[in-house]
Parts: structure tokens; sequence; C-alpha cells
């Protein structure tokens, strides 16, 4: 870590100290590469980094914080912070960590992609852009490669100073078919190393779905079974993460408020948090405040067992923290679904007649994590006697989270990373009943 | 243009962009085109925020920050590479700016004399208040305010969150063209969510006006309107039923209603879908694609919008752009890549989140021009279908022109009258089909604010229209 840094630390350690108050200091350098190549020209090349510089002042128990991007001046950043304090006139108490727990061992991130010659990384997108052109009925195509690492620097006046290396690649494909009216289909990987990252099976998967699709049809309204494919379905779970947070829950801004212990959800449906997990890149020995990461069940086997927790709402309900601090809201590390053992197509078998989700459009403005309520534009493939019979669109699936949890009939073997507010870990599901508006 | 005035300066410490003076942004351009290339541009930012969070009345958190850096971005015919980076050093931003050049490969204009021009450019947008010049307890006391008009206006209303933002942002934009500009953003905004519980069923409202101006902007608007206005959306909804499921005629409400037009045509109009034929409205110019009572624009122009500025994040000036007239599509919205692409204009629709992002086409303030009926009129030509009194977000294919949009304030038409409350419904289509569809527009245009998201981040945009009907839509509610 840089000198330039030290300096800018000492400074405002220095500062704490002459305004009677606790500071703590983040320090994250990100590197960002990313190519974009439409119908195989490249159409965007990013290759860049930059540090963002974080600063908290705790006094009397109350939070005042300021970032920058420069190493100028850090009495102003201080000075911001301190400030803030102020006007913040909430009633909890805000805590910093010493960082004098057990920290696990986690393998950093090696950098693997940024070691990459450009060439190659390059040779993902257009390996994915052939893949996909190998049928003439392909109209467009859009092919997408980054990678990106992130250096985290904590340390605090308690004592506290950790530091992690995250990063990982991905890329992801779509494919635009001819049709009566288009048809596109997307697929999305990500990975820990070059090797985890394969355009042929990107490319390929878009190309085969975006002409599955073709001939597609929307359905009756009514109530159907559902597949929800393990990126679906990662994309609703999105919902819990809101849930799950005790902060929201002490603010009146969860549904699951006062419902610890109670069964939530069906037998078969077990989720935890997991501080590493080999398939994703979102992995962490540490939260933003600096606390121990661990593993631990949210919900286990429908039953609504931990809410997630920074140090303020720990403190608050007289827990341990659990880690899950994340910026100014609390998230899981990764948010993992235990799997069961069918395969993707044990799965269709067992959904026998119904509908299988492959794309749901819409979460952030169709999904509301405060009612649970949700509505959303998807389209996937028709399913009779456990066989896709032809593709589905111009539909919504609606519903609530919370019955829905209920409904989870049987959890797919097929897990697959994904990231959002943290990272993802996520089989495909079978839920038994699900309201489905179609235009037939 | 404008000028700062020295105590502002001071009190933040040197601005950055007086670093970039015309000698230092030739070098740097220069450097580019030396490895590389056949046009160079830069974008310098230095941005200064402040977000404060209330809950339950309380300030739970309040934070300031600056965010500075510059990207350098290089063509070669219409290839782009794109850096940025935050260590402003000499030496790195001349490494950066060799790294662009080289990516692209071929020197075209090794040997270029630039002579950058500084553009006077009129501020359309002038800003009463700083957000520096305004005192935080001061912002705290409008946020305050709201609170407790939306607390008060029912004892079904269980938690009120207020989030203030604003933000003064200093940009320069120099390019190999001679461009050589700066220009000055200040937005504020106020963003309420209140959450009605009864009978152990949560809902929640929201409201979020926003503008192109400093904290003056909160006393321009009435705040304990906007906080009850959220608070109603959330009591209404929480005694309200299911939104019935499938096709239905639709009335959407004026102002944030518009994002129907944001997302079901305006995505698919911007050059960076239309360049390589991934957007259904490609090559579609002069045509007929929507009703004949269609028309729509995008205008950066007016004054003190959310969505305004005075040159876009390539450094061209902003226009008014028609869209749509009578039906007939007329205009996209074209950055400098974009115009390269399509041999065509650019349209001042260059933009971008931060320095961290490459710009391109996006949406200003885009809104559907109004028609004849008045509201009223509208909804009682309807029998049966959906009033969609409050609009959440939406989104978009814009290659295949999928696009869903979420009801947050829904009610049954019956007989021509508003009737029951209705909760839960998004409505999808294809935005080519729904453009042609709609088949009375009203006289009451208003804008409303969101933040758009796409390639280049998320930036902030106003959407609007009048009333409109449209004869069917699928709306994604529950069946009985």
């Amino acid at each position: 870590m840089s000198k330039e840094f030290e300096t800018f630390k000492d400074k405002i350690f220095f500062l704490a100290k002459k305004y009677d108050s606790d500071v703590q200091i983040s320090y994250s350098q990100n590197r960002d590469f990313q190519v974009r190549y439409q119908n195989g020209d490249m159409d965007q090349y990013t290759d860049a980094g930059k540090f963002k510089i974080n600063v908290l002042v705790l006094k009397d128990g109350k939070l005042g914080s300021s970032y920058t991007e420069t190493f100028e001046d850090p009495e102003k950043v201080f000075l911001d912070a301190y400030e803030n304090i102020s006007i913040v006139d909430g009633e909890d108490t805000e805590y910093f960590y010493d960082g004098s727990g057990k920290y696990l061992r986690l393998e950093p991130y090696d950098g693997s992609f940024e070691n990459l010659p450009v060439k190659n990384r390059i040779g993902y997108v257009e390996t994915a852009h052939s893949e996909i052109r190998k049928d003439e009925r392909i109209l467009s195509d859009m092919a997408v490669y980054g990678d990106q690492m992130n250096k985290l620097r904590i340390a605090n006046t308690l004592g506290l100073d950790v530091s992690f290396i995250n990063g990982g690649g991905f890329m992801y494909a779509m494919a635009i078919v001819k049709d009566k009216s288009p048809r596109s289909a997307a697929e999305f990987t990500l990975g820990r190393r070059p090797e985890d990252i394969n355009a042929v099976f990107v490319g390929n998967k878009a190309r085969e779905e975006s002409i599955a699709l073709i001939g597609s049809q929307s359905v009756k309204s009514g109530k159907y079974r559902i597949i929800l494919r393990n990126d679906v379905f990662s994309d609703i779970l999105g919902m819990l993460v809101s849930m799950i947070s005790a902060e929201n829950a002490h603010k009146n801004l969860s549904p699951l408020k006062d419902r610890l212990g109670e069964k939530i959800g069906s037998d078969v449906f077990t989720v935890k948090d997991l501080p590493f997990h080999p398939m994703s890149i979102s992995n962490a020995p540490f939260d933003t405040q600096g606390v121990p990461t661990s593993e631990k069940a949210i919900i286990e086997k429908g039953i609504f067992r931990t809410f997630l927790h920074n140090l303020k709402t720990a403190n608050k309900d007289g827990v341990k923290p659990t880690g899950n601090a994340m910026g100014n809201s609390i998230a899981p590390i990764n948010l993992y679904v235990e799997p069961g053992t069918k395969s993707f197509d044990e799965l269709l078998t067992a959904l026998g007649d119904g509908i299988l989700i492959i794309q749901v459009d819409g979460m952030h403005a169709g999904a509301n994590p405060i009612s649970g309520n949700f509505s959303l534009g998807a389209k996937g493939f028709k399913v009779e006697n456990g066989k896709i019979v032809r593709g589905v669109e111009e539909i919504t699936i609606s519903g609530n989270f919370l019955e829905m949890m209920k409904d989870i009939e049987e959890i797919g073997s097929d897990l697959r990373a994904f990231i959002g507010l943290g990272g993802y870990v996520v089989p495909s599901v079978i839920v038994s009943e699900i309201d489905v508006a179609g235009t037939m | 243009m404008r000028r700062y005035s020295k105590s502002t300066l001071s009190e933040r410490g040197d601005i950055v962009l007086d670093r970039f003076d015309k000698r230092v942004a030739e070098e740097i351009l220069g450097t580019v085109l030396k490895y590389g290339g056949d046009f160079a541009e830069l974008f310098v930012e230095d941005r200064y925020s402040t977000n404060i969070d209330l809950k339950n009345g309380k300030v739970e958190t309040a934070q300031t920050g600056r965010m500075f850096g510059i990207g350098i971005r290089g063509f070669l015919g219409d290839k782009a590479i794109y850096a940025y980076t935050n260590d402003l050093s000499r030496d790195n931003v001349l490494a950066v700016a060799k790294r662009v050049g080289e990516a692209l490969g071929e020197v075209r204009l090794a040997d270029l004399s630039l002579d950058l021009r500084k553009k006077e450019l009129e501020n359309r947008h002038v800003v009463i208040l700083k957000p520096q010049d305004v005192r935080k307890g001061t912002k705290v006391g409008y946020m305050k305010r709201a609170y407790e008009s939306a607390k008060g206006y029912s004892p079904l209303i269980a938690q009120v969150v207020v989030h203030y933002w604003d933000y003064d942002q200093n940009v320069l934009i120099a390019n190999t063209e001679g461009v050589y500009v700066t220009d000055n953003r200040v937005r504020t905004r106020l963003m309420i969510n209140a959450v009605a519980v009864k009978d152990g069923q949560m809902e929640s409202g929201f409201y979020g006006p926003g503008a192109g101006m400093g904290p003056e902007f909160l006393e321009r608007i009435d705040v304990e309107q906007a906080g009850t206005r959220a608070a109603r959306i959330a009591v209404r909804m929480v005694d309200a039923q299911p939104a019935p499921a499938g096709k239905m005629t639709v009335v959407i409400s004026n102002e944030f209603g518009g994002v129907i037009f944001h997302e079901a045509v305006g995505h698919a109009l911007e050059a960076s879908s239309v360049a390589k034929g991934m957007s259904v409205f490609a090559g579609k110019l002069g045509q007929q694609v929507g009703a004949e009572c269609v028309g729509a624009v995008d205008d950066a122009t007016i004054p003190n919008a959310w969505g305004s500025a005075n040159v876009d994040d390539e450094g061209t000036p902003t226009q008014r752009n028609v869209l749509i007239e009578n039906g007939v599509l007329k205009s996209y919205m074209i950055d400098k890549l974009g115009s390269r692409r399509m041999g065509m204009s650019p349209t001042g629709s260059g933009r971008r989140q931060d320095y961290t992002f490459a710009p391109t086409s996006r949406m200003s303030n885009t809104f559907i021009l109004p028609g004849d009926y008045y509201p009223e009129e509208v909804i009682a030509s309807v029998d049966y279908g959906l009033y969609a009194k409050t609009m959440g977000g939406g989104s978009v294919q814009p290659a295949t022109g999928e696009f869903n949009f979420a009801v947050n304030e829904g009610y049954l038409i019956e007989n021509g009258k508003v009737t029951k409350p209705v909760k839960g419904a998004t409505l999808i289509g294809k935005g080519y089909e729904i453009i042609q569809k709609i088949e009375m527009v009203g006289n009451d245009v208003e804008r409303g604010q969101g933040m758009c998201g796409s390639y280049s981040g998320s930036i902030p945009a106003d959407v609007g229209e009048p009333t409109i009907k449209v004869r069917e839509i699928l709306v994604g509610g529950r069946n009985k």
C-alpha cells in the first residue's frame, strides 16, 4: 500500500486525537478492465483504475462520514466527517471494532486475469461472438468480458488494521435471433481463475437458447407450476437480502420483523451466508467494519434462524455481530441456497407440466422487499410431461416473496454463482404455484 | 460559462480543473494521438456531494465527499478506447494517455498541432445557492418537515425514510476537434419513502422530487405536500386488492407515467442501440412508428431541470431534440461515437455517470407532448380498465422492444370512473406495439425525476407525459 496513504492515515489519526474522537479509515484501490463487442466489432474498451478513501469519525456514539479521491487536504476530509456528526440525532449508539477477533484465512485473489495478455482477454469475446454466429438466423450479438481487482484496507484508532484482495473475471453474451419479432437470450458467467470462464459454452448457450425461443407465444392467465432457473432465482432472492437486515427490522422496513424462529419457508429451503465459496468472486474475511465474517444458517429447513447484523444492530439486540456490515447497509457476503440432489433435467421431470422461467425483468421496480410483493415481466419455456415444448413470451409472474418461500417444492443441484449486493451461489427451484398473466 | 466565487473555492481547497489549462490538455490529447487513433478527448471531473438519511424523524447518517479524476478516450474510426485515473500526477496521466493511444494502434495524426479555444457558453441553469453554502442543519430542517407531514398523514404510517442528496459537479471537456469547455452541474433531490402497516401487511409509497438547482429547490417545492404524497400511496395501497391479470385498457397518469415512453421507446432511440442495428427502431427515420396523436421530445435545455446541462459530457452544446412528431420518427439521440457509426450529427446526448464511465448516447428530459384532452375526459372514456396513478421504474431490452414497468399506485376504472385501489401491477409489452396503441393524449403534461441506468452508468433523467390512454396492455396482476 502506498506511502501517500500512510501519511494521509497518520494525519487523520492525529486529528482524531486532537478532536478527542475515534476514527476509521478505509482505502480501496480498484482495477477495472472491460471490453464489449457488438456484432464482432469492438464497441467499448476500458482499462483503468482508481482509489477511494472513506473516513468515519466516532464521537459519543455518533458517526459522521466523508470520502475523497485525493490524498490532498486530509484536514478538510476529517473535518467534513467530524462536522457531519453534529446533525446526527438518531438514538442508536455506533461502535468501532478493535480487530481482536479471529479471522478466517482466505485465499486472496491472485490477479490471474490481470496477468493475462490483453489479446487473450479480448479472445474471450471473439470466441463467444463466433460461437453465437454459428447459426444463420442470428441477427446480431453482443459479448462482454471484464475483470476486476479490489484491494481493501481498513484501520481504526482502536487497533483494527486488516486488508484483503478480491477480484475475478466475468463474461456476458447476448444473441438476437430473427423471428416475427426479434428474440434475445443472454448467458453470464464469472470466476476467480481464467479456466473458470468458458467462452465457448457462454456463446453456445446464448445462441441455442435464442433459437429455441423462436415461435414463442404467451400463455393463458392462470396459476402455474414453475421452475425458477438458478439465474432467475438469484434475482428474486435479492428481495430476501433487504428482509434479513436487522437494521431494516428495527426500522419497520422488513416483513420478517419479530418472526425469528418461525417457519417461513418450505422444509427443503435452507439459506446460509458463507464468507467463502470457491465459485464466488465476492469472498471476504471481514466486513466493512472489520468484523470477522462467519458461516451461518439464515433459514434452516424453512425456519428463520437469524437476521444479519453490523456492530450497531448486534449491540441493540444483545447478540454477537455477524460480520455483515456493508457500508451503510447490511448484506450477506455470499448468500448460499443449499442445493438438493436433482439435476436440472430431473427438475424438469419433477415439474411435469408448467413453465420454466429463464428471465425476469424489472426487479428494481416490480419487486417490493417491504411488502414482499412482486410482479415481473418474464420469459421462458412451456414444459409438458417434463419436456420443453415451446418458448413463452409476454407473461408476468406475480406473487409475494414470503408466500413463495413456502411453495418451494424442490431444489436442484445446479449451483451457480452471481453478483448482487454481495455474492449469490444458488441452484434452480420448483415453485408449486404462482400467478401468471398472459395475453392468450 | 459560470465563474466561481473565490470564497467557495478556498473552502474546498484548490479546484482540480485549474490544473488542466490549455497547455496541459493539449499535451494529454497530443500524447494519445502520438501513439494512435484519429480523435482524443479528456473529461476532468471534480464533484462534491452530500447525502443525509433520516429515519423515524432522526438523522441516522450524514456523509459528504469529493470525487475527482480524469477520463481519457480515443477513437480510431469507430473503435473506442477508454481509460480513467485519479492519480493526477503528470507522469501518470500521460502514461494513461499513451496506453489509450497504443491500444488504438494505428498512428494517424502524429504531428497534430492543436489549438484549443475556450468556448464561452451562456449558462441556462442559474443556481442561486451553492450546496456547500447552505448549512446541513437547514437541509435537515426541510427533511424533518417532509417526515412530519408523511408521519402525520395517517396512524397507519409505521416508518418514513427521507433521503437528501445534493451535488456540485464541475467538469472540463477538451478534444482534438478544438473543444475546450467547462460546465457546472448542481443538483438537489429529496426522496421520501413511507411505509404503512395494517393487519400485518406492509406497503410502501415513494416520491422523489429533484431539480438542477441548489438547495433553494427545497423552498421552491412544498416539502409537506411531498411527504403527504408518499404517505398517501402507502396508505392507499395497504388497503388495496391485488391488481387483476390480463390485457386491458390502461390510463397512465401524467408526470412520472412518462416512464412508459422512456422505457418503451426512448432507450431504443439511443445511438448505442441504433448504430449497430440492436434496436427495433433502427432504419425507421421518417416512418410512422406511433399513433398520430403521439409527439415526444428529449430536451436537455430546460432551465434547471433534473436532466439538463449546458453541454453534454462530450462538450457538445445540448439541444431540444424532437424524437417523434405526429407519430413519425424524427430523430435519434446521438453521441460522438454513434455519430461516426451512423454518419449523422451528434445531438448533445453524450452522457455518463462520472469520469469512471465512457460517455454514450443517453436521454436527458424526455417526455410526451400534450394533446387535446382533459384528463377527466380520458378516464371517462374507459368502461373497464386500470388507472396507473403513480408509476415506479421500469426496464427495456432495446433489441427486442420488450419493456416492463411497475405501477406503484393503481385503481380500477369502471364505467368511466376511478373506483377501487389495486396493487402489485406490472405493465409489460413491446415498445413498437405500445406506441401505436396510444389512443388519447391529455393536456396536462408534467415531468418527474428519476435515475436512468445504462452502459454509461446511472444518470439523472426526467421522464414526463400528460395523461394518456393505451388501448391494450398486459397487466401482470393476480388471477381470481
